[in-house]
């Protein structure tokens, strides 16, 4: 059984779900860390590898978003992830206690533009959303919460 | 990241893993690739695993460095999911993407 860092993760199976929970600072330099989260659940639950990539890059993304965008100068926002498979779908859950920010609420990039008028903001966020099945936002009790899933065929 | 000199082409070969952590040094290797000023800058990304929109932007940034500079610019051998990337932000329409490197250097000539 490995411990330490791991002994902060939570993971539990019961009638085929498997979730893990975890909760760390939402600071950039946390992104390899949270990564790891969640390659191990993927590990553990044997889910596919090509839905591993779509996984990690919404992580990325959403995480970074809060640590980079929803920090203010006093306080390091509370990051808690949540995933869960299922047989049907796998879910991926960001909460933080950052400023309440939506961001689906982003304009969406203008992908046709020309190589000059190309931005960078909001990308992560259009990969984010076409990437995923469904992407929901909710704000209570003082924590912003990104909801992801993406539907599971097991052969 | 490994680069190779061919034909007075510059072949950069990013490996693994293009995230926020990786993209600044990354973004140091293809400025300084353009500032030697080879004919050509091919990004041969057969070894590259997974890119986000951090790792995107350093393609945007060399893209737009390489075109100041007049120097050829393209991108090839993306695997699968790396493509997926490129191509739900659109980034084919601005940036040459190629099957493989010899269709780069095909492009760039």
């Amino acid at each position: 059984m490995r411990r330490s860092r791991r002994s902060r993760r939570r993971a539990r199976v019961s009638s085929g779900v498997k979730t893990a929970h975890w909760q760390l600072p939402g600071d950039a330099g946390q992104l390899p860390d949270a990564i790891t989260f969640l390659q191990s659940f993927w590990e553990e639950a044997e889910l596919p590898v090509a839905l591993g990539f779509t996984f990690e890059l919404a992580l990325e993304e959403v995480f970074l978003n809060v640590a980079l965008h929803g920090a203010d100068s006093s306080r390091v926002p509370s990051v808690a992830l949540e995933l869960t498979a299922s047989d049907t779908e796998v879910v991926l859950i960001v909460a933080d206690d950052a400023r309440p920010f939506d961001p689906l609420t982003l304009a969406t990039p203008d992908i046709a533009a020309a190589l000059e008028d190309r931005t960078i903001g909001g990308l992560g966020v259009h990969l984010v959303r076409q990437m995923m099945d469904t992407v929901s936002y909710t704000y209570e009790a003082g924590h912003n919460r990104l909801r992801m899933t993406k539907h599971l065929s097991r052969s | 990241m490994n680069t190779e000199n061919v034909d007075g082409l510059t072949v950069a070969l990013p490996a693994g893993r293009l995230d926020f952590g990786a993209a600044a040094p990354f973004q140091q290797q293809l400025e300084q690739a353009v500032a030697a000023k080879p004919r050509g800058l091919i990004v041969d990304c057969s070894s590259l695993d997974y890119v986000s929109s951090a790792g995107l932007r350093v393609f945007l940034v060399a893209a737009r460095a390489a075109k100041a500079a007049g120097i050829g610019f393209a991108v090839s051998s993306m695997k699968p999911a790396v493509k997926e990337v490129f191509d739900l932000t659109g980034f084919g329409n601005v940036i040459t993407l190629c099957a493989d490197r010899a269709a780069a250097v095909a492009a760039l000539a």
